[in-house]
């Protein structure tokens, strides 16, 4: 199996899926003439051309408006949000419009559209631009949102999204982006590869256990997926057997994986990169309190970041968001600790 | 030319000259009479479902409830526009929430739209949408909205999308004044005009956003000339003429389809009911007077133009007139008649179509 970066992986993942199917076109700010703001779609525009690598005004109203209307009538749109932070201005097109179609239309139409971009906590870019969004989407009837980890759900879950029939929000990991392979594998082998052949792409909805483990369930998705491996890594240098599940997918979610994890753990710790008021652990946590309070033996963890706007500061934005440090204390505490 | 309007937009909407067929340059007798025939019966027919509509309504037992917003008054730029469609043949129109006269102009059934007002089972989208959200996928019609400016963005994809195949279609969207001041309609025409969509873009202009006049919401009251900021084409046309709106679209949509390139129209109209079901004779004080109502109905009703200049030009007789009333009465009646008689969504209805 081949390794790569997570950014690599996105961009093999939008050119094959071009490849593939000439409905699918990129549009969003400098994805074309710029090479990508990231550099994800470099070599695009010279590829598939303008009608295909859609460069835009800083409209993002009118980009999601645009794949709303073109996916209604049959594209596979991807509007590619330079960071997810700059949706908001497109949030009534994304939850007035594009979530609830097909259903106040009685099904008549779908609307295969991708939102993707980068998103999360961590590059000193302060407020406005540091923000994990996900539970603005998760909470809304009618979108997917899925929040791939590695390269290979940056590959898997990308692809799966463009084919998918529904509006799906990529949650991309920024931090993730540029990490080194070697750097991955040395977390966990097999970290960046992604499967090749037989044109392979994940199943949106299913959760993966990405360590097995007996003593305490971590539970991580995004970015703290890596940051539950890394503490799981740490719990074993003291004899504490971790199993980590990377819930890959908000929405729909996949309970029934960390659900039979707790069934052998007995122990939970849910991680969130950012606001814990409300959030994405908060539901995981209800949801284990309702299906499997009789499989605990402690109660739940939660790990979130401070209820702050990101602060610019690294010595201040470090304190702003979990790190495995702090799993790791969350998780001696469901074992007795303090 | 990115600018070519051809008419002088009147200086506001007051003063909007609003002539019958007979003030335009049209000689009625050399058109098609047939088709004119078709269109007045059509907007007698919408005119008749609206009004039972807003009977129905006040009724309180037909199912009706929430939003309610009569097209009467407006009816000839539905017709005179979507008629110079072919949407069984790919073109594309999408609406605002004052949206049965749409679907109605382009042949969708009057039972499944009035189902769907009173939330049944057999009604267009299920009984899920309601009133703000008829729709009809096998006539080109992508649905009303209920967001003030939400369907306008929409429109440039379903433009882009007819652009991206390199199709000659074209796709109208239809909004109201207010939606000129929402900021993705500027981001929309904008693109819009920067990749040559062939998008139409109607601005029914009935002279209020809900209880606000254009005097008080626009900085600049001639509507059509903001679009200028955008090197966009426009026309202002008088929306209640049938005549008028219908030539001068059918011609415009033509050209589009063989110069691909937005369009903008500002159609002079006007409504007769309030805003929506709840805006009533009390709250309409506050912003108009019944006396413009009257004087609207009275000189410059779309239905009533019409037929003037289709008996004067001796296409439409007394006897066809009086067949046309009368069967638009029963039509409408048909349509609340089959609602009544339809069941309400089954409760397994509930948690589908919200996902394919």
């Amino acid at each position: 199996m081949a390794k790569h970066r997570y950014a690599d992986a996105l961009a093999l993942a939008l050119g094959e899926e071009m490849d593939k199917d000439d409905s699918v076109f990129i549009i969003g700010e400098e994805v074309g003439q710029y090479l990508g703001t990231l550099q994800v779609t470099k070599g695009f525009l010279a590829k598939y051309g303008p009608n295909r690598v859609v460069d835009t005004p800083i409209s993002e109203v009118g980009i999601i408006g645009l794949g709303i209307g073109s996916a209604m009538a049959g594209l596979r749109p991807v509007c590619e949000m330079m960071r997810l932070d700059f949706s908001l201005p497109a949030y009534d097109q994304i939850v007035q419009h594009a979530a609830k179609i097909r259903y106040m239309f009685g099904g008549q139409f779908k609307v295969p559209m991708v939102i993707r971009g980068p998103s999360g906590v961590g590059r000193q870019l302060s407020a406005q631009h540091s923000q994990a969004l996900e539970v603005l989407f998760a909470h809304i009837p009618g979108l997917k949102v899925v929040v791939p980890a590695t390269p290979a759900d940056a590959y898997g879950l990308t692809k799966a999204a463009i084919r998918d029939d529904n509006p799906v929000v990529i949650i991309e990991a920024l931090r993730m982006y540029f990490e080194k392979p070697e750097a991955l594998e040395a977390i966990q082998p097999g970290l960046s590869e992604i499967p090749e052949g037989d044109d392979w792409i994940a199943n949106i909805g299913e959760a993966k256990v990405l360590r097995e483990g007996k003593d305490v369930t971590l539970i991580g998705y995004s970015t703290m997926t890596i940051s539950c491996l890394r503490a799981a890594n740490l719990l074993a240098q003291e004899g504490i057997s971790a199993e980590v599940i990377d819930l890959r997918s908000l929405l729909p979610l996949d309970m029934a994986t960390p659900l039979a994890s707790i069934k052998k753990t007995h122990r939970a710790v849910v991680v969130q990169e950012q606001w814990g008021m409300y959030g994405i652990a908060a539901e995981i946590s209800a949801q284990i309190a309702e299906r499997g309070f009789y499989d605990l033996d402690a109660p739940v963890q939660r790990v979130t970041g401070a209820f702050v706007p990101m602060p610019y500061s690294k010595a201040l934005e470090s304190l702003a968001y979990p790190h495995e440090e702090d799993i790791v204390v969350a998780a001696k505490r469901t074992l007795g600790g303090k | 030319m990115a600018r070519a309007a051809t008419a002088a937009p009147p200086a506001s909407h007051a003063t909007a000259k609003n002539g019958s067929g007979k003030e335009a340059d049209l000689d009625i007798k050399k058109l098609d009479a047939k088709k004119y025939l078709r269109f007045y019966e059509q907007m007698v027919h919408i005119r008749e479902f609206e009004e039972l509509c807003d009977h129905a309504f006040r009724q309180g037992t037909h199912g009706i409830g929430g939003y309610l917003h009569l097209y009467s008054g407006e009816e000839a730029i539905a017709v005179g526009i979507i008629g110079a469609m072919d949407v069984e043949n790919g073109d594309a129109f999408i609406g605002h929430y004052r949206d049965h006269a749409y679907a109605l102009a382009a042949g969708s059934e009057p039972g499944e739209v009035m189902a769907e007002i009173c939330g049944k089972a057999t009604g267009c989208s299920k009984g899920k949408g309601g009133s703000m959200h008829i729709c009809d996928a096998k006539l080109g019609f992508y649905g009303g909205y209920g967001i003030v400016g939400g369907n306008v963005p929409i429109a440039l994809g379903l433009a882009w999308a007819i652009k991206y195949r390199g199709e000659n279609r074209v796709c109208a969207c239809f909004f109201g004044d207010g939606s000129m001041n929402q900021g993705g309609f500027h981001e929309t025409l904008n693109m819009a005009q920067l990749y040559k969509v062939p998008a139409l873009f109607v601005l029914e202009n009935n002279g209020y956003a809900m209880g606000t006049s254009i005097e008080r919401s626009h900085a600049n009251p001639n509507l059509a000339s903001r679009v200028e900021s955008y090197a966009m084409e426009y026309h202002v046309i008088n929306g209640q003429n049938i005549f008028e709106v219908h030539e001068q679209v059918a011609a415009i949509v033509e050209s589009m389809r063989t110069n691909p390139r937005p369009v903008f129209l500002e159609m002079k109209t006007y409504r007769y009911h309030g805003h929506g079901a709840a805006d009533t004779q009390v709250t309409q004080s506050t912003y108009r007077s019944r006396e413009e109502v009257e004087d609207w109905k009275t000189h410059r009703d779309p239905i009533r133009l019409a037929e003037q200049a289709l008996m004067e030009a001796e296409i439409l007789t007394e006897e066809e007139r009086e067949r046309i009333h009368t069967e638009a009465v029963e039509a409408a009646k048909a349509a609340l008649k089959f609602s009544d008689d339809s069941p309400d969504p089954s409760p397994d209805e509930l948690l589908t179509d919200v996902y394919v």
